[in-house]
This record gives structure tokens, C-alpha cells and sequence, in this order.
């Protein structure tokens, strides 16, 4: 039981209260458990905190540099919990330039507020022109330079999407966008890959953070153990085709819609995510299931070491 | 005594966008618009395998995600000889089907309806509604908690944001609605477009995703659940605010800019492609009494770098056009050169369509007084959002018999190997206008590639007339009575929903000056 003010309730009633349903809260306090190899009955008070509003929230602040706005689309597809309560009853979102409804100097004076005060949640999306700095120029300023300062009074820094990563497909282009891997050197910086990031990979590692104030178990990469282990390869659907030997050559034929996309491309078997599992798009969907193959994007090495595409 | 305004970063759009507006007696003189953020594609694409270049250029942007990826695969249909299917062509439609759903959706509430209200008048709130109640609360809570981010700070509300308690409760529920209705969209779309933002399924020749009738199926229910909100609630709040608080700038015609149009046309509804969703034409002159819409010459485009930092040439068509920088030339101000159609400054986009159309829901609101600006852009985005509601249908039936057929295919695999040499040109419809990509293929690799995308045609600069581009065109006038507070300006920038991840823009932070730069 979690003591509330002058009630006690337990943590299902304080999800319930939240608007989170009974089973869909014990749905997230599953994920969170089995993605971070915790007990679940160890989580599910945590779970609930971390959900319920209450006391000051964590403040946020979501830079955009080289980048499509596509990461920002992918958080805003959250169902479960849903995208608004997060923004509304978990985090202060002080500063993202898609969502806020300041402009001009009143969002650079949002942002410089929340610097000053520290202790925030970085959240970087899109990279850091590594040619010259005028190729991302933000309220004036090279957004390299934004980036240095909100960084250093940063709680935590996420970096979602392959851009913000390790450079994506910027990284390729004459601007030599960076990942933070490279425009952060030597900060610890959580991770998260793949064009555009998953979103329950983004929400689940919020989630942990706020619950526990811990930085997930990191990969080499610096990708969350939890979402990154596995080669996709190894969890493909259509694994037992590769191994009879089936492999798709017209997309056209019903026989063939299983079978295993080596030869039109697919970089399942270099690739570490979990997205054979966890799918997309709430489960509907994924690269592999609609046919076209992986295309290798949670790697560093993702957009140039994985062209040709299809080959 | 004029005064120059700068807002930088122009908020709740996609992409980095810097507005210079001067300022006289309380109306905007004249404007400049700046895109700051350039990655450089179109040079990454050279030398690569023609089929990387869908993928790749729907990273252009992930709100209206795989627009391009759509139109490069029209050019790349073109250029490897590819005859899609039908079914292929069904598949695509209804992956961006849902895409345009989401997208104008998100437009409306997500990046726009902040402008137009007066999020504080919550609090006054008082009927018995409980989800409004739900809502106050919920408000009311972040006031008291002292933290209202993402909601503050904010340009001061003036004269025309609605502050009627019951409409503003409302319409940030909706809000939060939206969110969930537009994440649902997407998810739809992943049905045949793989997953989303940027879809995976969708390459030359027609589409990878084999369909089946469950997915058709779940398509079916979930349109169902979207369907209702475009009904019930997204383009009756467009209404209520449109004809209702909003009547003022409807028919100041704020925003207006030059009044000529421009459609590619798109979404085909038949296999002959005679029936489209939204028709091609061009209104060279608009009046409102009545107007001619002629024909499309795709011809008579051209692009003018008279001040953008290219060398110096004539008007060129975009097959024909160079991209030989010249960062030293004088009176040039920016990197996005100026499409014109015939010589002349067109707006695109869903008011331009909906006139090219002749929407008649469209001319009632004209003939009740309305003119062309921010309010009817935001009209013009809720008719066509009902008529591709009606189209996803439309083509959920089709797929549905077609799928029955021995001969169902999906794609054309005999042209699926990158040509030794070719070219080809692929004409679109985005949510934001008209899309065109052109590619040239050289031993069977991209020789060059190159886009005008929507945000070209409506940011562009002035061109060697001295004509401005449509955004700065329909800046001029607005009335700014406060110039602390320039919420017009926003208003009308964001009307055009604009999208400013594909402009190339070199500036340099101590001059303001584009400098050199070259690309390798």
C-alpha cells in the first residue's frame, strides 16, 4: 500500500485514479519487469508512482538538431501509457520545439530557465553537424553550442534515433551530421537507435529512469541491454525458412510471403534489437513482417555501412 | 517608424524556421523566411543504388513521413520501366491514406489550435460536463502545481482567441483526443506500410506487404474508429471555429498572399487513374465570383535563382536545373530557389487544392464572405480529410475484390534491377502541396537527384521580378498591434503547415550572411 496524502490505496487504485485501467497497468508493470529483469511485484508500486502525478515533476527538455522530427512523431504514438499523460502528468516538458506552445524569445528564455535550474532529462533528437556549425542554427546559435551547455547540467541524456546516436543518415551527407557518441564524447548517454526510435523502447527507459534514478544496464554502444541484446536473426519469424533454404524472390507469389529475405537485402543477421518480438506500431506490424527486410538501423554503422539497401 | 521582428525558432512546425518581419503602424511591411537547418541528401543519394533513394529521401521528414518516399518511388517507377499493379497501387494509397489523416489532424490541434485560444479560460469553466470536468481538473492541477509547461509560456492572447470557457475545455479535450485518434491512424497505416513514422513496405514496382484479409480487416475497424472523429468532432471544431469566433479573420481573408494555385493532382481512384482524389489544375487568377481552373503544363515550371545563392542563370526547368552554389551573390538571401509556374508565385497546398477543385463547401463559405487566408487553409484541410476518409474506403472495397483474383499482384518484379541508365519524374499530393522528385540514373547508379518540395513552392524567396515567395507574401498586411506580441505573424506562418527539414540554408551566426560552401 502507498500512502497518498490522508488515504491509503493500493497501486492499482492509484493507476485506476490516474486513468490507467487495471489490466493496462499491469500490463506496463509486466514490460517494465521483464524488460529489466526485475520482479514484478517489486515494481508495481514504483510503477504506479512513476505514473501518478504528484509533487514536482521531472523537468524535460527536447532538443532537436539535424533531424525529421520523425522520433518526436513516434513518442507522440505512446497508447499505453498514453503520450498525454506522460506530457501532461509525469514530466514538465519545458522545452521542444514541435510541441511547445511558446515561440521566439519566449521559448529561448523556457529553455535557459530549465538549464540554469539543472537536473533535467535531456532528450536529444537529430545530429550535430560536424562539417560546419551553421548547417543547425537554432535561435541563432549553432545548435552544437546548445547542445555542450544543456548537456552539462543534465540529469540524464537520452539520445533517441539514429541520428542523435551515432549520426544515421546525416552521418553520410556532405553536413557529417554526429551522434553524440561523437559530439558528447566521454558523457554517459543512454542510447536508443533505430530510425525513428521505438517508442516503448523511449517510454520504458523514461519509465526506469523516474522509477528507479538509474541508467539502464548499457551495451558497448551504449543501447539498453534490456532492448538491444538479441540479433534480429536469431528471433526472425521467418528463421525456420532461412534454415529450409526458402528465400523470397517475388513479392507477388502467396508461397513465398514467409520466406526469408536475405536476397532482397534484409540485415537481420547484423543487426541487435528486439523488434521480432516487440514489433511496431503496437505489435501490427514490422520490417520484416511486410516484406521488405531489415535495413539495419539500431547499428552505428547504420545508414552507410548498411547501403546498398536491398542488396 | 517601422520596426524589424525576428522570431527564432518559429515553433509547432516541422523543421527550423527563422521569420523577419518590419513592422509599420501596427502592420507588417514586408518579410523574410529562413529555414536554418540543412543535412545535405540530395548529394548523398549520388553513386548510390537507385532503390535506396525512397528510404532515404522519406527521412527528409518524419511528420508527413514518406511522402517522398512515395513520390521517389513515382520517379523511380518512371525510370526503371516499372508498370505498378493495381494492387500495388492500392496498397500505397491506403498506407498514405491513413499518413494524410494523421497528419491533418495533427495540424489542426496539435500544431495550430494553441494559437487560437485562450488555454486559462479553463479555469472558469463551471458546466457539468465530467469529461470537461476531467479536463479542468486536470488544468487546473498544473496551474496549482505552479508548472503549465508545455502550455506556457505563450504569446499573450489578443481579440480573436476564443476565451469562452465551454469552447476552450472542449477543444483542449479534443486536443488530448487527437493524440490518441492520430496514434492510431498511424498504426493503421503500418497495417501495409510496414511501420511507422516511415514506412518500410513501399519501393519501386508497388509494395512488399502480400495483404490478407484479416488486414483489411483490422484496416476496416480501426478507419471506423477514426472516421468518427473526423466526423463528430475534428471538422465540426473547424466549423464552430471557423463560421463562429473565428468569422473576424475568415473574412479579413488574413494570410492571403498572392490568390494564385497550383495542383499536381493525386490518388488515383481507378486503374486508369481518370478519377482522382485531388484533381490537377491551376487557378492563375481567383475571383471569388467565379474563376477558371485551367489545365497543368508540368512544362511550364520553372526556377528562378535570381535571389537565392546559386550561379547566376536563367529561369530553368527542374530536369534542366544546376546546383552550382554562389554563396558571394549579391541581393541572394537564401538557399530554396523560386518555383514558379509560367513566370508566376503559386501557393500549393490544401487550400490550393480545395480551389483547384472547386470544393462546394468551399464556395458556400465564399459566397457567405470568407476569403482565402489562415482560416480557410484550415477549412480546406478538414473537406480533404473527409474525402480521404471516404477514398480509404473506397479503396479498402477495391483491394478487397481484387485480392480474389488468380492474378493479384502486388508488384512489378520483372523491373525490380536498377536500370543501366534512365530517368524519371514523379508528381505528388502531400498534405503540405505539391511534391515533385526527378531522378537520372547512370550505370545503374543515382547521377543526380533533386526535389521541389512543397515548402519550396510556398517559402520560396523573390524571384528575378523582385515577386515575393508565399509565405513572405502573406505576411504582408497583418495587422500587429503589439510587436511584443506578434501571434499573427505565427498564426499565419503556421497555417501553411510548414515543413522546412528539406531547405538548404547556410547562415552565418555573426553576419547573418550565407557564406561559402561547397559540396563535395
Amino acid at each position: 500500500m502507498i500512502e497518498t496524502g490522508k488515504r491509503r490505496e493500493s497501486a492499482e487504485q492509484i493507476a485506476e485514479r490516474n486513468g490507467i485501467p487495471r489490466r493496462d497497468f499491469l500490463k506496463i508493470c509486466g514490460a517494465v519487469a521483464a524488460t529489466f529483469g526485475l520482479a514484478q511485484s517489486t515494481v508495481v508500486e514504483q510503477v504506479a508512482r512513476a505514473l501518478s502525478p504528484g509533487g514536482a515533476k521531472p523537468p524535460v527538455i527536447w532538443l532537436e538538431g539535424q533531424d525529421c522530427a520523425g522520433c518526436t512523431v513516434s513518442f507522440a504514438g505512446s497508447l499505453n501509457p498514453p503520450a498525454t499523460q506522460i506530457l501532461l502528468d509525469r514530466i514538465s516538458l519545458r522545452y521542444h520545439e514541435t510541441v511547445m506552445a511558446a515561440a521566439g524569445h519566449q521559448a529561448e528564455k523556457a529553455y535557459h530557465d530549465t538549464v540554469k535550474q539543472g537536473g533535467y532529462v535531456l532528450v536529444v533528437e537529430g545530429s550535430v553537424p560536424g562539417a560546419d556549425d551553421r548547417f543547425c542554427m537554432v535561435g541563432g546559435r549553432p545548435f552544437r553550442e546548445i547542445l555542450e551547455e544543456a548537456a552539462a547540467s543534465a540529469a540524464a541524456i537520452i539520445a533517441v534515433g539514429a541520428c542523435a546516436t551515432y549520426g544515421g543518415i546525416p552521418a553520410a551527407t556532405p553536413s557529417l551530421g554526429l551522434g553524440l557518441d561523437r559530439a558528447l564524447a566521454g558523457k554517459t548517454v543512454i542510447n536508443l537507435p533505430t530510425c525513428p526510435v521505438h517508442v516503448e523502447h523511449l517510454v520504458g527507459t523514461v519509465l526506469y529512469f523516474l522509477t528507479t534514478a538509474q541508467v539502464p544496464a548499457l551495451d558497448d554502444y551504449g543501447r539498453p541491454v534490456a532492448y538491444y541484446r538479441t540479433l534480429i536473426h536469431d528471433n526472425c519469424n521467418r528463421r525456420g525458412a532461412y534454415e529450409n533454404g526458402q528465400f523470397l524472390t517475388d513479392w507477388n507469389d502467396p508461397a513465398q510471403k514467409e520466406w526469408c529475405l536475405l536476397e532482397k537485402g534484409c540485415k537481420g543477421p547484423f543487426t541487435y534489437s528486439d523488434c521480432p518480438i516487440r514489433k511496431w506500431n503496437d505489435g501490427i506490424n514490422y520490417c520484416i513482417d511486410c516484406g521488405a527486410g531489415c535495413m539495419g538501423c539500431s547499428e552505428p554503422d547504420f545508414y552507410d555501412g548498411m547501403s546498398p539497401l536491398f542488396e | 517608424m517601422s520596426q524589424r521582428i525576428t522570431i527564432d525558432p518559429v515553433t509547432r512546425i516541422e523543421g527550423h524556421l527563422k521569420i523577419e518581419i518590419e513592422v509599420e503602424n501596427g502592420k507588417v511591411k514586408d518579410a523574410w523566411s529562413s529555414g536554418t537547418m540543412a543535412r545535405g541528401f540530395e548529394a548523398l543519394l549520388q553513386g548510390r543504388d537507385p532503390r535506396d533513394a525512397p528510404f532515404v529521401t522519406s527521412r527528409f521528414c518524419g511528420v508527413c513521413y514518406s511522402v517522398h518516399q512515395y513520390c521517389s518511388c513515382r520517379a523511380l517507377d518512371e525510370a526503371f520501366g516499372a508498370t505498378v499493379p493495381w494492387g500495388g497501387t492500392l496498397l500505397r494509397n491506403l498506407a498514405m491514406g491513413a499518413m494524410y489523416i494523421y497528419d491533418h489532424i495533427l495540424h489542426f490541434y496539435q500544431l495550430s489550435a494553441l494559437d487560437y485560444i485562450d488555454i486559462m479560460a479553463i479555469a472558469k469553466y463551471d458546466g457539468k460536463d465530467p469529461a470537461l470536468q476531467a479536463v479542468k481538473e486536470k488544468v487546473v492541477a498544473l496551474v496549482q502545481a505552479g508548472d503549465t509547461s508545455p502550455f506556457t509560456p505563450r504569446y499573450q492572447p489578443d481579440d480573436w482567441c476564443v476565451r469562452d470557457p465551454e469552447t476552450v475545455t472542449t477543444a483542449v479535450k479534443h486536443y488530448i483526443d487527437a493524440l490518441q485518434i492520430n496514434a492510431k491512424a498511424r498504426n493503421m497505416g503500418a497495417i501495409f506500410g510496414g511501420r511507422t513514422p516511415h514506412y518500410q513496405s513501399l519501393v519501386v514496382g508497388g509494395c512488399t506487404q502480400y495483404p490478407d484479409i484479416n488486414m483489411v480487416a483490422k484496416y476496416r475497424t480501426m478507419l471506423d474508429e477514426i472516421a468518427a472523429f473526423v466526423r463528430d468532432v475534428y471538422i465540426p471544431d473547424v466549423l464552430h471555429f471557423g463560421t463562429g469566433p473565428l468569422w473576424p479573420l475568415a473574412e479579413m481573408g488574413l494570410g492571403g498572399g498572392h490568390h494564385r494555385y497550383l495542383s499536381y493532382g493525386s490518388f488515383e481512384k481507378d486503374p486508369a487513374g481518370t478519377n482522382l482524389v485531388f484533381k490537377p489544375g491551376v487557378v492563375r487568377k481567383l475571383n471569388l465570383g467565379g474563376y477558371e481552373v485551367e489545365s497543368l503544363d508540368a512544362g511550364k515550371i520553372t526556377e528562378s535563382v535570381e535571389h537565392a545563392w546559386y550561379r547566376a542563370a536563367a529561369p530553368q526547368h527542374p530536369y534542366d536545373g544546376e546546383q552550382v552554389f554562389d554563396l558571394d551573390r549579391s541581393g541572394a538571401y537564401s538557399f530554396i530557389k523560386a518555383p514558379r509556374y509560367d513566370g508566376q508565385a503559386y501557393e500549393v497546398g490544401p487550400l490550393a487544392r480545395t480551389i483547384v477543385a472547386q470544393h462546394p463547401k468551399l464556395l458556400e463559405l465564399v459566397q457567405q464572405g470568407a476569403r482565402p487566408g489562415v482560416v480557410a487553409r484550415h477549412a480546406a484541410r478538414a473537406l480533404e480529410t473527409q474525402a480521404m476518409v471516404d477514398a480509404c474506403y473506397h479503396w479498402l472495397d477495391l483491394l478487397t475484390r481484387e485480392m480474389t483474383r488468380s492474378d493479384f499482384r502486388i508488384h512489378d518484379t520483372a523491373h525490380w534491377d536498377p536500370p543501366e541508365s534512365g530517368q524519371g519524374a514523379g508528381f505528388f499530393e502531400a498534405p503540405r502541396g505539391a511534391l515533385g522528385h526527378w531522378i537520372r540514373i547512370e550505370n545503374g547508379e543515382i547521377a543526380n537527384y533533386q526535389a521541389v518540395v512543397p515548402s519550396t513552392w510556398n517559402a520560396s524567396p523573390r524571384d528575378e521580378k523582385g515577386v515575393r515567395g508565399q509565405y513572405e507574401e502573406a505576411l504582408i498586411g497583418a495587422p500587429i498591434p503589439d510587436p511584443e506580441n506578434p501571434i499573427n505573424a505565427v498564426r499565419i506562418i503556421r497555417s501553411f503547415d510548414p515543413c522546412l527539414a528539406c531547405a538548404i540554408h547556410l547562415i552565418d551566426p555573426q553576419t547573418n550572411q550565407l557564406r561559402r560552401f561547397v559540396v563535395e
